[in-house]
């Protein structure tokens, strides 16, 4: 146990933790703002996995870790893209388009490897390039902090960075507030001559962008390779932390952080003889008791507001 | 359809039946047209993958369509395969029926073949008992893995699709861990359970008809009376009435006095108790006991099937042995055309987007409309 706390209380674990948050934080803020514009996207894990394999495959033929980079996005985008005209133009069922796109990516990414590497696990085979690591002078040599903040990948700096650039999107722009209008009430804000569905083709593309950035982290940042389902429930861990964050940016934030922790837990218990299964359901129980919290917090919520505006009835009867 | 109604007085009744049933007989042949065409059409969006990426189109899709017929071992696979998909579309079926999108089948079916190959492995029981007392346990096991993600989005309105998922997850974990340490006897070689004792074991085609059909067995059986159940528990029961008017409207099914919390919970669960039933035959009657992933890859095949099928019970038979037949066709053609059995998956994606696609369905069926002389 003391070694535990040890290692819980230990710089390069904050490091780590902020690590391993950083694929759950990015498609989480994608998914935040595809919730807000009233378009959940369940294909988040697919967006990733896509992303992560063509962003690979092309550093590999590229030797360039920036065009890898860019053909994850694109692919990403993409794929949101489908999901929002199946949905958007064709009227396919969201979540049911969603499941096929998940479907799509997971099958199509196999199939692409195995014809190009003869091997269905990985691309171990192939040596892809690595989104740089910054070191920030200065803080770099801070005691403490130097290792947490210095040191990270590329894209962990900017999967922090992306959550105040959302929250000024959300709260600050005319597009942002036009987007959560759509998905508070789609018929208001059509009254008004807000075009509701350019608004929610934007809403899953960033949620694609956002998702893809995650994907090439993974296959690019966390490690060099893409593996078949490297991306292992993440893109579902992602939504369950924009409920939990009670669908804002910051709080997605801090919810994404304690699944990183739980996972980067995880990877500390299991180098302390811990069998391994148990110690890897962590982040995906941790997940299923945040639902539960969320949802009897929110009960919790709603009854209170039934409870106020009775009184306030009552008081306006009276009064 | 919105058909106009007869404003005439002299209202002939015979007529109009007949009217209404030729008007149903045309919708259905207008569904199973629709179907076709998604199937034809996503078989031909494979086909040009193949083509696109250089490998011969013609021997890959000569062994994916001809190859489960080629060998009866193969067609074996192919009847043992069909078995686990239709019992998975019935499981879907029910909880989409109520429009849930339940994922947890994946973990039904690890819990049950678990619980399944526990009793049926340690627990000595007379011929008979000691097949049902394994799926009984089973389905208890399904129906309450089930249960909880239905209590949690009916109570709670907690997602069903991560809390389904991450409750796959956790079982998967669960089952890896249990066969390592638990049912792997000591010493063993390789990463497998005992075999499961001699009177739980469902009988095998090859030995019953002496033709090698490979581990197709009795549990076909099992199928063909959920068929017939989940038929009846959707069309003949209360609840059956329950779930198919929370689908159509749930606000209205609220109103109009239905408990939709715990008929909603309740289809997570009979969901989860059909899916064990998958897992059963999984443990009792194709592996004979428990190895490592027994129903890895299973996860959203029942999904396919019963969109195929509308979610309707009759119909699913057939829409589960046509996909088992793609799915045993795609292994095949990996081993002979060296094409990725994964591109069935990619086939599976388009028959569900393109079956999704309200505009496109009502396209087709817009112009298939006779003009009515009215």
């Amino acid at each position: 146990m003391d070694q535990a706390l040890q290692v819980i209380f230990s710089a390069t674990f904050i490091a780590a933790v902020l690590r391993v948050s950083t694929p759950i934080l990015l498609p989480a803020l994608g998914g935040l703002i595809s919730d807000l514009g009233g378009v959940v996207n369940i294909a988040l894990e697919g967006i990733m996995l896509t992303a992560a394999c063509a962003g690979v495959l092309i550093s590999v033929a590229t030797q360039s870790e920036w065009l890898g980079l860019l053909a994850g996005v694109v692919m990403g985008v993409l794929m949101a893209l489908v999901l929002a005209f199946f949905h958007l133009n064709l009227k396919a069922d969201l979540i049911l388009a969603a499941i096929a796109i998940n479907i799509l990516a997971s099958g199509g990414t196999i199939f692409v490897v195995f014809l190009l590497t003869g091997d269905k696990g990985s691309t171990s085979a192939l040596v892809s390039k690595q989104m740089p690591f910054v070191e920030i002078p200065i803080i770099k040599d801070i005691p403490v902090i130097g290792p947490i903040v210095s040191g990270q990948n590329l894209l962990t700096y900017v999967a922090f960075i992306a959550v105040v650039l959302v929250a000024v999107f959300l709260y600050r722009t005319r597009a942002g507030i036009h987007l959560r209008a759509v998905g508070e009430n789609p018929e208001a804000a059509r009254s008004v001559g807000i075009n509701v569905r350019a608004q929610q083709y934007l809403a899953l593309g960033l949620s694609g962008l956002l998702a893809a950035l995650g994907g090439v982290y993974l296959s690019m940042g966390y490690v060099k390779f893409f593996a078949r389902d490297m991306t292992a429930g993440r893109g579902f861990i992602a939504l369950a932390a924009i409920f939990l964050g009670g669908k804002t940016p910051w709080g997605t934030m801090i919810a994404a952080l304690v699944f990183g922790a739980a996972e980067a837990l995880s990877v500390q218990l299991g180098n302390l003889r811990i069998p391994n299964q148990l110690v890897q359901m962590i982040p995906y129980v941790a997940t299923l008791v945040a639902l539960v919290i969320y949802a009897l917090v929110q009960r919790q919520r709603a009854i209170a507001r039934q409870r106020k505006f009775r009184q306030t009835q009552t008081t306006v009867a009276s009064g | 359809m919105q058909a106009t109604l007869p404003t005439t007085p002299s209202f002939d009744r015979a007529a109009e039946r007949a009217r209404v049933q030729r008007e149903r007989r045309r919708t259905a042949m207008i569904d199973v047209l629709v179907t076709l065409g998604t199937i034809a059409l996503a078989l031909l969006v494979g086909f040009l993958v193949m083509l696109i990426v250089g490998k011969d189109p013609i021997l890959a899709y000569s062994s994916l369509l001809g190859g489960p017929l080629s060998r009866t071992n193969r067609t074996g696979r192919w009847i043992e395969d069909a078995t686990t998909l239709i019992i998975l579309g019935l499981s879907v079926s029910i909880p989409f029926r109520a429009r849930q999108f339940s994922l947890g089948a994946q973990g039904q079916m690890f819990m049950a073949a678990m619980i399944a190959a526990v009793i049926a492995i340690y627990v000595p029981m007379p011929p008979l008992v000691a097949v049902l007392l394994p799926l009984a346990a089973a389905m208890l096991a399904g129906f309450l893995v089930g249960l909880l993600p239905g209590l949690m989005k009916a109570y709670l309105n907690a997602n069903e699709i991560v809390s389904t998922l991450m409750l796959n997850a956790v079982v998967v974990l669960l089952y890896d861990f249990l066969l390592t340490n638990v049912f792997t006897p000591p010493g063993s070689q390789s990463l497998r359970s005992e075999a499961i004792q001699a009177g739980s074991m469902l009988a095998r085609f090859t030995t019953l008809l002496g033709v090698n059909l490979g581990r197709a067995n009795l549990a076909v059986l099992f199928a063909a009376i959920l068929v017939v159940a989940v038929w009846a528990l959707l069309n003949r029961t209360p609840f059956g009435y329950e779930i198919r008017t929370i689908g159509a409207n749930e606000k209205f099914a609220r109103y109009g006095g239905i408990n939709t919390r715990r008929a909603i919970a309740l289809s997570f669960a009979i969901g989860g108790a059909i899916a064990a039933v998958a897992g059963v035959h999984l443990v009792l009657g194709v592996h004979q006991r428990l190895i490592p992933g027994i129903a890895a890859g299973l996860g959203f095949e029942g999904i396919v099937v019963a969109l195929l099928a509308r979610n309707n019970p009759l119909l699913i038979p057939i829409t589960g042995l046509f996909y088992s037949y793609l799915r045993v066709g795609g292994d095949i053609m990996e081993q002979e055309a060296a094409v990725g059995t994964e591109i069935v998956l990619v086939i599976q994606a388009v028959i569900i987007l393109l079956l999704t696609a309200q505009v496109l369905v009502n396209y087709v069926k817009s112009r298939s409309r006779p003009v009515r002389e009215t």
